[in-house]
């Protein structure tokens, strides 16, 4: 009796939430327009510098989940060196703005495009091989990046960093406090997200799924796998590098621990615990992660631990993410399909025995 | 040219150590199907428990042996159980961030219970030069190759005379065709898993004497280095990965020769990059792995 009612409860919900999904489907148009008002009147509720670092380190890790997402979860590559590429935007930015003295606009395009083909000349060796390559490649290659960043000293400063990098400027005004630079990272966010929006929808990311689903039938079908498969990668290092580059002038020093290995997985553990292949996942897992970082900053060591255990129990339970949801379905009917063929074999093999 | 040649018996010595590693590495991808990530927190821990077992009961390498091969081995079992058991069938990215997820957790909990900084490794072989020539080798160097050489050769002992040796090879060449004739492929994998691991936890105790310090935060760039080696052999192929680590402890050390030791793991990951780009499937004739 208790069962069947608590199944009618559990149905109502569902139905429930059914209509909900429906009703926000429907009105998606409004609810972004209310949620950007609602991001863009933040600061003037709230004169705390922390609230707002911590809604700029939200936008800033959307941004490189989001990077890191369309090289992971849109093309299936597996990259593990997004703090390399991180790396690699924050110190040009840093080095062009105090070296050559140019303006940050000017430096931004730049920079992401310097990351986009050093990006390039990483993923080249292992277009043609199978992923786990480019996830040892672009992980050494982080390391690299960073022990280049400490060593080479003429350059970037070595253990000292570099110090003093200017802030930019909009028409005249300083972008300098936090309230200024909330603006700067919500307006690159939405940039970030608009345009891979429109990235996905069109042709190269529908070449970019098919090569995760299967990428010999992509290739069949007449898909440049290989090159739609660089072009992804360069897109992903791209906004990485644009990332690093708005980082440089708000923390105004850099220096090598910024990027180690550690920064790396932070950032992977967003995008597994929003969920892969989504736009909203690196968003939902950024907002996580960093809520998470400042709840937890009391247990200090502990911090860590607790993200590894998140990770942990998000793929044991939900490899798909919170907000995953395309990818869980293909995995689910592959796994029932090996099941089944293995299921054949093993009746053969019984019968074969009898 | 004195100096290049002590540098080359130094790599020789510590592509020694890499080699260990590299077996142990290959032996798990071979018999589990896939790449972990968990190796250089395995060889960490393989450190620390030589280090302890040290500093409370004297100073017998044996001992040492013997505890941080059974502690890789647990840590291996835990792995598996973890990263490996259930996940055999699902995509394979689910175990890659499975093994990831468990070295960050293991990385941190032991910056947590045994500190975050250096530890000076207790002396056990007794600091003693030999001269051939222009040539010295300590007599810690001899200890460290000849043990890689004893495990080498009984690991291929194990593989090619025993019943258990021969199963794992038969797991490792083909998961269905081991369950058709009869093997326990869970437990065979759970048990070559731990091998490895404890394989690794060797490798730990000979680079923990050999550089005189442990670290919790050791084996991120070890563990890469052990996969970088056994990618040079194919990533499966026990024989190609130990010379694979030879190559790189002789690369590494005879770069440093160049330049200056800050540069040391740049020489190694550039290294593996120019073997990916030119030879992607290693030394071996073809590309073993499915992974």
């Amino acid at each position: 009796m208790t069962e069947q009612r608590s199944e009618k409860k559990l149905n109502t919900l569902r139905s429930s939430l059914e209509s909900l999904q429906l009703w926000v489907r429907h009105n998606r148009g409004w609810l972004l327009a209310a949620a950007f008002v609602l991001l863009c009147i933040i600061p003037f509720f709230t004169t705390r510098s922390y609230v707002l670092g911590v809604l700029c380190r939200i936008f800033l890790y959307s941004i490189l989940a989001g990077a890191l997402n369309t090289i992971n979860g849109y093309s299936g590559q597996f990259c593990l060196g997004i703090a390399g590429f991180f790396a690699i935007g924050a110190y040009s930015e840093a080095i062009l703005s105090t070296a050559a003295k140019m303006n940050f606009w000017i430096i931004l395009p730049i920079a992401g495009l310097i990351t986009a083909v050093i990006s390039l000349l990483v993923a080249l060796p292992t277009l043609k091989m199978q992923g786990i390559y480019l996830a040892i490649v672009t992980l050494g290659f982080s390391e690299i990046v960073r022990l280049l960043a400490l060593n080479w000293t003429p350059l970037t400063g070595g253990p000292m960093g570099i110090k003093g990098i200017p802030v930019p400027t909009f028409f005249g005004i300083a972008i300098r406090t936090s309230k200024h630079f909330y603006y700067l990272y919500l307006v690159m966010a939405i940039i970030f997200i608009f345009t891979t929006s429109r990235v996905i929808k069109s042709r190269i990311g529908r070449a970019w799924m098919s090569i995760r689903e299967d990428e010999l039938a992509s290739k069949s079908l007449g898909v440049f796998t290989s090159r739609y498969k660089a072009l992804n990668f360069m897109y992903g290092a791209f906004w990485a590098g644009i990332a690093g580059a708005i980082y440089a002038p708000y923390v105004r020093f850099i220096d090598s621990t910024y990027f180690t290995l550690d920064e790396g997985w932070n950032i992977l553990s967003m995008m597994i615990i929003g969920g892969q292949g989504t736009l909203i996942g690196p968003i939902v897992g950024s907002v996580i992660v960093n809520y998470l970082t400042e709840l937890l900053r009391p247990i200090g060591q502990w911090r860590m631990v607790a993200f590894a255990l998140l990770i942990i129990i998000m793929m044991w339970s939900r490899p798909q993410g919170l907000a995953g949801t395309s990818s869980s379905i293909i995995a689910a009917k592959k796994d029932r399909r090996l099941r089944r063929r293995f299921a054949t074999k093993q009746e053969a093999c019984n019968d074969t025995a009898v | 040219m004195e100096y290049f040649l002590n540098q080359l018996i130094n790599g020789i010595c510590q592509g020694a150590i890499y080699a260990l590693m590299a077996i142990g590495y290959s032996v798990v991808v071979g018999v589990v199907g896939m790449v972990t990530f968990t190796h250089g927190e395995v060889i960490m821990i393989g450190a620390f428990a030589a280090y302890y077992i040290f500093f409370w009961s004297g100073h017998h390498i044996l001992i040492g042996l013997v505890a941080s091969f059974l502690a890789s081995w647990i840590l291996g079992y835990f792995v598996y159980k973890v990263c490996y058991e259930r996940f055999f069938n699902a995509p394979r990215h689910v175990s890659l961030l499975l093994t990831i997820g468990f070295s960050m957790l293991i990385k941190n909990l032991a910056q947590i219970v045994f500190g975050p900084n250096q530890k000076p490794m207790l002396d056990i072989i007794q600091p003693k030069f030999f001269h051939l020539g222009y040539v010295q080798i300590s007599q810690l160097q001899i200890v460290i190759m000849a043990t890689v050489v004893i495990m080498a050769t009984l690991l291929s002992l194990v593989f090619n005379n025993t019943k258990f040796g021969i199963m794992l090879k038969a797991v490792s060449q083909d998961k269905t065709a081991s369950y058709l004739v009869g093997i326990d492929v869970k437990r065979i994998a759970m048990l070559g898993n731990s091998l490895g691991c404890g394989l690794g936890g060797i490798a730990g105790l000979l680079l923990a004497i050999y550089y005189q310090t442990i670290q919790a935060t050791m084996g991120g760039a070890l563990g890469m280095k052990a996969f970088a080696s056994s990618v040079l052999g194919g990533l499966t192929d026990v024989r190609f990965s130990a010379l694979g680590g030879l190559c790189i402890g002789i690369i590494e050390n005879l770069g440093i020769t160049v330049t200056t030791a800050s540069y040391r793991d740049i020489f190694a990951f550039s290294f593996l990059i120019l073997v990916l780009i030119f030879r992607p499937q290693g030394f071996a004739s073809k590309i073993g792995a499915k992974v």
